[in-house]
């Protein structure tokens, strides 16, 4: 659920095909996922799954599998 | 190797190949290419293009991909006289082929989503064409080496023309005030597809450096990675990156003072407690931030450190080679203090735009006017007071409000007017704000219109903030009175 939510958030923002979002796909991996795209699929995960991500976690969240945990983690917590 | 006399740049590379042949000039992953194997792929994506018919004075359209054969066939067109038409790989369908159809290409590379057939960069072997010939090209340093497509105040983008000494002129007057020299290595996030980045690269190379290519700044853990263990020496950055840098990562980025020789910052104005920040972090480093446009690349630049006692200027002159003075509406020179236009000329600046229709009211004489306005002290530091083209300014990136509004209209709204706000998160500087007409019925929801120009437009152009107002402000004449709406 949170990964396919992850996954769907980061295909909209950058407006890339949902198939091109895979785990492993990195910041940087693709030109749509500069650093204003990450900046907005921070915000709007923030928004929309209502979590608030550390800000000393940021610097850690570079790829789609390490969002998808951050988000796990956070949810959990709560 | 050819000759290349037209393209000092390719001589400097030339030169390179020769006297440090085992070098590394440039490293993109896992590829780490040495100077003679630069030249040596050059040379072979030359003879690709000659096995394609495509001759000098041809035009090609390359996607500015950070991939090593993008800057094999970029310099392979200059060594060929074949012209680079350098595009966004993410700019919208609709712009690209605005661009083919302006330009009209003899063959597109790396070019996804417009008609027409495209050769990827992984698609073709550039070694098996070892036994075609080259043309030697029929073309002088005064030919046109690129095109480059800058945002247009009235919409539609503007080719400018570039020959090879411009952009050999740029790299020298720029290599010249940051001081680059063989022993940097830089690290390039910028998109290759802007004159900053583009010129970036052509700078180290022609330097003798080491570029290593890096897909943008998004991932700092990798970024931070790649400036240790390739000990990296410079780098060049717009403010939202910096903004953005600050963000994510604090002040790590200061543990590499002492390695970063230089850091070039450009294409938006940064603030001055983000330049006292610099200062602090970077005291041994130049820090070396520029004013230019792609018509006139970095025309003035100051250094933090030996500007320290005067901030908000946005700098002298780069080099002898360019002058830079403040001109009237009629063109004629205005005294020191009094606020006029910025005109530039220089080897640099552009002789013409691609459409000659563009040229009008581009230049006084020899003189490139930039549409910027402010002023030269009686020291010859440059101060900017305003824009007069009302382009927004999202984090270096320029946008049209004309593009925004018409892709706007487009969708079921009569009328609308974007405007440039500051930045709410305080990252990019500018950002659209959209003002629309609240008349008619079944009007689309700001919701729906979102998601209608994603498909549209780049996601930097999508308005941030939506108004509906009452009537949109026109003069007699029917022009968008967008001032208005800034003053709210």
């Amino acid at each position: 659920m949170i990964e396919s939510r992850v996954k769907e958030i980061i295909s909209r923002v950058l407006n890339v095909p949902l198939g091109k979002v895979t785990n492993d796909l990195s910041s940087g991996d693709i030109p749509e996922w500069d650093s204003v795209g990450n900046l907005a699929i921070i915000s709007t995960i923030e928004q929309e799954m209502e979590v608030e991500f550390p800000l000393e976690d940021l610097f850690d969240l570079t790829s789609v599998q390490t969002i998808i945990d951050e988000v796990t983690q956070l949810t959990t917590d709560v | 190797m050819y000759d290349a006399p037209h393209s000092p740049v390719l001589c400097e590379i030339l030169r390179h190949s020769t006297i440090t042949p085992d070098k590394v000039a440039l490293v993109e992953g896992p590829n780490r290419i040495t100077y003679s194997q630069l030249v040596a792929n050059i040379e072979a994506a030359a003879r690709y293009l000659c096995s394609k018919d495509i001759k000098p004075g041809d035009r090609i359209l390359l996607a500015a991909r950070k991939e090593v054969e993008f800057v094999y066939l970029y310099f392979a067109a200059h060594l060929s006289g074949v012209v680079n038409v350098v595009t966004d790989p993410t700019s919208p369908a609709d712009r690209l082929e605005y661009i083919k159809d302006t330009v009209k290409p003899v063959a597109m590379f790396g070019v996804e989503g417009v008609s027409g057939r495209c050769i990827s960069y992984g698609g073709v072997d550039w070694h098996l064409e070892q036994e075609e010939k080259l043309y030697l090209p029929r073309v002088d340093s005064s030919s046109v080496a690129d095109v480059m497509f800058t945002t247009g105040t009235t919409g539609a983008p503007k080719g400018v023309c570039l020959s090879h000494d411009n952009i050999a002129g740029s790299a020298a007057n720029i290599n010249g005030f940051i001081g680059t020299d063989d022993g940097d290595v830089e690290v390039l996030g910028l998109p290759l597809s802007h004159s900053f980045g583009l010129g970036r690269l052509r700078c180290i190379l022609m330097a003798g450096g080491t570029i290593v290519l890096v897909g943008n700044f998004a991932n700092l853990k990798a970024l931070f990675s790649v400036m240790e263990n390739e000990h990296v020496t410079g780098f060049g950055m717009v403010p939202a990156v910096w903004q953005y840098i600050k963000c994510l990562s604090g002040r790590r980025i200061g543990k590499f003072a002492r390695q970063l020789r230089y850091i070039e910052v450009g294409s938006a104005a940064l603030p001055i407690e983000d330049k006292h920040l610099l200062m602090e972090l970077f005291p041994t480093t130049r820090l070396c931030i520029h004013y230019g446009l792609t018509e006139a690349s970095r025309a003035l630049f100051t250094e933090l450190h030996a500007d320290a006692d005067c901030l908000n200027t946005i700098g002298r002159p780069v080099s002898s080679r360019v002058e830079v003075c403040i001109l009237d509406e009629d063109g004629n020179r205005l005294p020191d203090g009094q606020d006029g236009e910025l005109c530039v000329r220089g080897n640099m600046v552009t002789r013409s735009y691609f459409l000659p229709e563009d040229n009008h009211e581009a230049f006084f004489g020899d003189w490139f006017r930039t549409g910027d306005w402010g002023h030269r002290d009686s020291s010859g530091r440059f101060y900017l007071t305003g824009r007069k083209k009302e382009l927004i300014n999202v984090g270096g990136e320029k946008v049209s409000p004309a593009t925004i509004e018409d892709a706007i209209r487009s969708l079921g709204i009569a009328d609308c007017a974007c405007v440039a706000i500051p930045d709410p998160n305080g990252v990019l500087g500018e950002v659209p704000k959209a003002f629309l007409l609240n008349k008619g019925e079944n009007l689309p929801t700001v919701d729906e219109l979102k998601s209608g120009l994603a498909h549209l437009l780049s996601s930097h152009e999508i308005p941030v903030e939506w108004e509906w107002i009452d009537n949109i402000p026109r003069s007699s004449s029917g022009k968008i009175q967008r001032l208005k709406l800034k003053a709210g």
